[in-house]
């Protein structure tokens, strides 16, 4: 499935990120868009998607995160992500605080799923599932 | 201050005082017609009913709109270009997206489509609140506007 990257308003221009929509759990009404990040090797969250989606952390070890220059806390758990139609088991890490704009998908709770191919030059990524 | 009368009630009303009654507000979903307050569409009728407490079966759009258009807010139809989203700009969407997003800079927004923010707030349960209270659906998603790129793609030295 073909996802136009997102222009971000920008100080002196528009910024194009790639982002897909990723439904987590069954929260239908809002699929959050998260942003490919190849350099990562979990998927992290916000700590927020945990509590909407009544994912209880507590008793969870707690492990300092550090991601795109942030040093954060971080919880791991496993949540069912929907992404391009395959709903499909993910490690997530929910961290607080989350300063970033988007979710981060990474490489082991991402990118081993999905067979991805971007083109940044025409602003576009295809995703697709890999063969189970 | 300008004065009006409303489903047989007078009321002052100046534009300083709507759009500080509106400020805590999220906007209800826009069917037909809208005004912009604070760079954000609201129907005129829950305009109108914040400002004087009337009930909205009280009075009609058309009542609504011509008060807030007398008091200087846009007023227009959803579908209808507005004066200010004007693009221009690299990205698949010309523009277009980052300028509808850029009003909403720092809050939380769930677009149904790539150019058409349904609701902007401060908290992303704020968000969802609003998605199941008015239930839409954020088709295209919902994230955080960044105010600067670091938010985008994180602080690391570059």
């Amino acid at each position: 499935m073909r996802y136009d990257f997102i222009e971000l308003p920008g100080a002196e221009s528009t910024l194009v990120r790639p982002v897909l929509p990723v439904q987590i759990e069954d929260l239908e009404e809002a699929p959050q868009l998260c942003l490919v990040d190849t350099g990562s090797t979990a998927n992290h969250f916000g700590a927020w998607v945990a509590d909407a989606i009544g994912l209880d952390l507590t008793g969870v070890p707690e492990s300092t995160i550090r991601v795109g220059g942030l040093v954060t806390s971080g919880r791991s758990a496993r949540a069912d992500l929907t992404i391009s139609g395959r709903r499909y088991d993910a490690p997530i890490t929910f961290c607080e605080p989350w300063p970033l704009s988007f979710n981060l998908l990474g490489q082991e709770g991402f990118l081993r799923f999905f067979r991805v191919t971007i083109c940044a030059a025409e602003f576009w990524l295809d995703v697709e599932p890999e063969a189970a | 201050m300008a004065r009006f009368t409303i489903a047989g009630q007078t009321f002052e009303l100046d534009p300083q005082r709507v759009e500080t009654e509106v400020a805590g507000e999220l906007p209800d979903p826009v069917k037909e017609h809208y005004v912009v307050v604070n760079g954000r569409r609201f129907p005129p009728k829950q305009v109108i009913e914040r400002v004087t407490g009337l009930d909205r079966a009280d009075f009609t759009t058309h009542q609504a709109r011509r008060v807030l258009k007398r008091l200087g807010f846009t007023a227009a139809r959803a579908g209808e270009a507005e004066p200010a989203e004007t693009a221009n700009g690299d990205g698949p969407y010309g523009g277009r997206q980052a300028a509808a997003l850029a009003p909403h800079a720092g809050k939380w927004v769930a677009l149904d489509s790539p150019d058409h923010v349904l609701v902007a707030a401060s908290t992303p349960q704020e968000v969802l609140s609003w998605l199941a209270r008015h239930e839409r659906t954020a088709g295209y998603g919902m994230f955080r506007v960044p105010t600067t790129p670091d938010e985008t793609e994180g602080i690391a030295p570059r």
